[in-house]
């Protein structure tokens, strides 16, 4: 099996240099700089697939150069990363690194360049600095919380929610949008805890949380402490539903807990390739299975909306990268995951739904789409 | 008081596979005086080949174990080979930093073979949960705790009661006198890395199963390695054992009682007062009166 997957990884590099062609003959150019080591890989390496499937799958006519750039998880490794991507000529647009600090650390270089960042960081900062050149295809915290807290209410009826969430600034953002939205919905929560993603045991904060006697638990961590909860939640039986954060819905989250302990757990994403629900989002997911022999998840298929209407820009005449910037600021498009739209500031993405698992597969269901006007 | 005796469970079982991790450790240490900081990289690797290895040969944990240790053992050998061996006789700074490099490549390494996403090795024996008198116990943890106590008796005996274990203490208490009365200490180093690594290899399966392994999980735990050994004694095997399960108690109780990030920063005060009134840690002068 390790043998399989290190001939598929070889594989999806040499496929995105097949596809990149020589660099004469290249239309576009599009590196991808996300980052594949680090605390970051799992998120990153669906972003990065998802980039080098759209990249392969480019409309007829383009040829487009590529080079994927592992960026770490340190804001230099990404600044280092767009000198190297930039050294050869202005790239097209680049497919930027999910990571938030990454992502700030880049803002500057690619105002100073001209370069189009196309992302799925959650991160609401990045579109709040003014640059024009930043776009997000993925909703932020502010539409994904929402949603998170919505079902909770307003679905589930439930009005103390105990909050576990990440010590890390992904985790604390999406704290600060729960909070917000749980008080717009009149509901307080009657336990909150950061926990560090190194964490081997979460019985000490699910004691803790179950001592505060909440109707709900509701979490926002990564993946691995999510299946760790999870875990030892349904170990323990707490007796309330648990709604988790978009890390439950990834498919390696799910392939490490047995379907019945996913029984009733819900959670909050963009989108939810694996649940199907059209012939494109299927042979999405087919075409990703084939390419790189694992399960897709929201990143990747934010990922490759962003790269694909990129492409179509650029299939439509825009093969420079002010004319792709001015493509994406003004168009909608209608992408797998969603129609994507700009809000003038660089968000795109503008709804989530709720997946909820029934215990008998590690397939979720989406139960509920929000959608907010940009 | 079943919540505090729930939490306790936990806790040994998660201090068990700490001590494996401070085992190893702390072997490497006595035999070559050197850190090495690739421990925690090698119980990654053992969680990623029992993940491989059930993989391929659909058997209960318990039974991958042996091969598990095994080839990390190979691997401690390869390790000492490349990375302490060469540098042995440069300053120590020299394989401080060659097992820093050894574990950023095990972490890529692993990412490349395996990817990034979070894998699970198969439990010991099976996956259910006993209620002893209101407290639930998984098997796993059951499991965890014995396998751990027998490995570390091993450890004790192969020390104690073998010729193996005196030669390797004789290396490790004095490598030059050692060699004089005929004791292959080269040999004798890259025993103790392949020991080490066997150690870390089971750590590696047992912790896997309850907490899931990816390539950059090994950085943790040599925090907490260090940890251990510093707190039970540098030098001390129960120093180590004893530091290891201290930590987790603390982590889970603390953690339990006032929030994680307390724990942490009671950890780290706790550390701090106990080298204030013992410097030589809670064992140090057990293992001098043994030298």
């Amino acid at each position: 099996m390790p043998a399989r997957k290190a001939i598929l990884f070889a594989a999806a590099f040499a496929a995105l240099s097949s596809a990149a062609g020589p660099a004469a003959a290249a239309d576009l150019d599009i590196p991808v700089l996300v980052p594949v080591t680090g605390f970051l890989a799992l998120e990153g390496t669906s972003q990065r697939n998802g980039a080098v499937l759209a990249i392969r799958q480019a409309p007829e006519g383009l040829t487009v150069r590529s080079e994927v750039i592992d960026t770490g998880t340190s804001p230099e490794g990404a600044v280092t990363a767009l000198e190297r991507a930039s050294g050869r000529g202005t790239p097209t647009a680049i497919a930027a690194s999910m990571l938030g600090t990454q992502m700030l650390a880049m803002l500057p270089l690619a105002d100073e360049y001209g370069i189009p960042l196309v992302t799925v960081s959650g991160t609401a900062s990045i579109t709040e600095r003014g640059n024009p050149w930043v776009f997000r295809f993925f909703p932020g915290d502010g539409v994904t919380k929402t949603a998170h807290a919505r079902y909770v209410a307003e679905e589930l009826g439930k009005r103390r929610p105990a909050v576990i969430y990440q010590t890390t600034a992904y985790g604390q953002s999406g704290q600060a949008h729960l909070r917000d939205a749980f008080a717009k919905l009149g509901v307080e929560p009657v336990f909150e805890e950061g926990v560090d993603p190194g964490i081997r045991d979460m019985l000490p904060v699910l004691t803790k949380a179950m001592a505060a006697n909440p109707d709900v638990l509701v979490l926002h961590l990564h993946s691995g402490p999510t299946a760790l909860f999870v875990r030892q939640a349904a170990a323990m039986n707490p007796g309330v539903p648990i709604v988790a954060g978009s890390a439950m819905h990834q498919p390696s989250t799910a392939a490490l807990l047995e379907p019945a302990e996913l029984k009733g757990v819900c959670a909050e994403t963009s989108a939810s390739p694996v649940s199907g629900g059209s012939p494109e989002m299927e042979r999405f997911t087919a075409d990703y299975r084939a390419a790189f022999g694992t399960e897709p998840d929201a990143f990747a298929l934010g990922q490759y909306d962003g790269i694909r209407m990129v492409l179509d820009a650029a299939a439509d005449g825009a093969d420079t990268p002010e004319a792709v910037r001015n493509a994406l600021a003004k168009g909608i498009y209608r992408g797998l995951a969603m129609t994507y739209r700009s809000d003038g500031r660089g968000n795109m993405a503008h709804s989530a739904v709720i997946v909820c698992y029934d215990g008998s597969s590690r397939v979720p269901a989406v139960v509920k789409r929000y959608d907010v006007a940009p | 008081m079943t919540g505090v005796a729930q939490l306790l469970v936990n806790g040994v079982a998660l201090g068990a596979s700490y001590a494996l991790v401070a085992l190893g450790f702390v072997l490497v240490l006595n035999a070559t005086s050197a850190v090495n900081f690739a421990q925690g990289d090698l119980v990654m690797a053992g969680g990623f080949l029992a993940v491989a290895l059930a993989g391929s040969i659909p058997l209960p944990g318990i039974l991958l174990l042996p091969l598990v240790a095994a080839l990390m053992a190979a691997l401690g050998l390869l390790v000492s080979l490349l990375a302490y061996l060469p540098l042995r006789h440069r300053p120590p700074v020299s394989v401080f930093i060659s097992t820093i490099a050894v574990g950023i490549i095990l972490q890529n390494g692993a990412t490349l073979l395996f990817g990034p996403e979070p894998k699970a090795a198969p439990p010991l024996f099976g996956g259910g949960t006993l209620d002893i008198a209101g407290v639930l116990v998984p098997e796993q943890s059951l499991a965890v705790v014995a396998v751990a106590g027998l490995l570390i008796l091993g450890q004790h005996w192969l020390f104690a009661r073998t010729q193996l274990g005196r030669r390797l203490r004789a290396t490790a208490q004095d490598p030059e006198m050692a060699r004089a009365c005929g004791i292959p200490v080269t040999a004798m180093v890259a025993a103790t890395f392949a020991l080490g690594a066997a150690l870390a290899g089971a750590a590696g399966l047992l912790l896997s199963n309850q907490f899931f392994v990816t390539p950059t999980s090994g950085s943790g735990l040599i925090l907490k390695a260090y940890i251990a050994v510093t707190i039970g004694g540098w030098g001390s095997v129960a120093g180590a054992v004893a530091g290891a399960l201290l930590i987790a108690a603390f982590e889970v109780v603390v953690s339990a009682t006032l929030s994680y990030s307390a724990a942490t920063a009671a950890l780290y005060l706790a550390l701090l007062a106990i080298l204030a009134v013992r410097p030589q840690g809670l064992f140090g002068e057990a293992a001098r009166s043994r030298a």
